[in-house]
């Protein structure tokens, strides 16, 4: 197998890890405002986990280390408790009038959508140099 | 016979020597006696080999290899982006990354063929 773009494997994990983070995060900002989620429950805000797999099937790097992966661990759901709005006209609120609307902040939401989407751009630049380091070695042989 | 020693048959070592730089030492030429032509008369016994070569893989064979793992990297850049097109859940980095593998390496395919033309065409301008 050969192996022209080099780096680009652990380079493809990553940008798949970090698109599901974007999905993560585009569902936190979609539920941000249901109160009842499940059973009665308020949606909790999910946050992905990344680990890193030593990938050693995928062919050698040239370094003659197997190169490793990103991939998500566990997509985990917040911890922090519902916050609690006075609306004694919603038929989800309790026997005090107050509603659980989602633990989720939407300025949190957007810092970590721009956190995944730099951490895309970085990729991506890496496989458009590597793929630049390639042509412009082919280019080696070229006459004029 | 490598090229060194075919260059040598054609200008002695003393000219030789003058289009390198100070300090490098060739090796002592043979020098072909004319007992050494007559083994290269096609008529006497074949020359036994120099070197022991190893197991044999023509360059032939490595050349269609490289042709056909160029075909495979480009199937599966369309099986990557038909994927993506049929809605079969293929991420849209994998498949342009498949299409950036699979047009480098034709690159590469194209630049060996150029080399290889390069080559034939520099013998054939060779003057006899």
């Amino acid at each position: 197998m050969i192996n022209l773009l080099t780096g680009v494997n652990s380079t493809a994990s990553a940008l798949n890890a970090e698109r599901i983070r974007m999905e993560v995060v585009s569902q936190n900002i979609a539920n941000a405002n249901v109160s009842n989620y499940q059973d009665g429950q308020p949606y909790q805000r999910q946050v992905v986990r990344f680990e890193t797999m030593l990938n050693a099937q995928a062919g050698q790097s040239l370094t003659g280390l197997a190169p490793e992966t990103t991939q998500v661990a566990r997509v985990e759901k917040d911890a922090r408790p519902p916050r609690l709005i006075y609306d004694p006209d919603n038929p989800f609120s309790d026997a005090n009038g107050c509603v659980a609307v989602p633990n989720v902040n939407i300025h949190e939401e957007m810092v970590d959508l721009i956190t995944a989407s730099r951490a895309f751009e970085a990729n991506l630049a890496v496989v458009k140099s590597a793929r630049n380091l390639a042509l412009q070695t082919l280019a080696i042989g070229k006459r004029s | 016979m490598d090229a060194l020693s075919l260059f040598r048959m054609v200008r002695p070592d003393a000219a030789l020597s003058a289009y390198l730089p100070a300090g490098i030492q060739l090796p002592p030429s043979k020098t072909l006696a004319p007992k050494d032509l007559e083994q290269l008369q096609p008529a006497a016994a074949p020359l036994p080999s120099p070197v022991a070569r190893p197991a044999e893989t023509s360059f032939a064979d490595t050349l269609s290899r490289l042709v056909d793992e160029v075909g495979h990297k480009q199937q599966a850049g369309a099986a990557a982006v038909n994927g993506l097109l049929s809605g079969q859940n293929v991420p849209l980095h994998q498949a342009v990354i498949a299409m950036e593998e699979a047009s480098v390496s034709f690159q590469l395919m194209v630049e060996v063929r150029n080399k290889l033309l390069e080559s034939y065409q520099e013998l054939m301008r060779m003057q006899v």
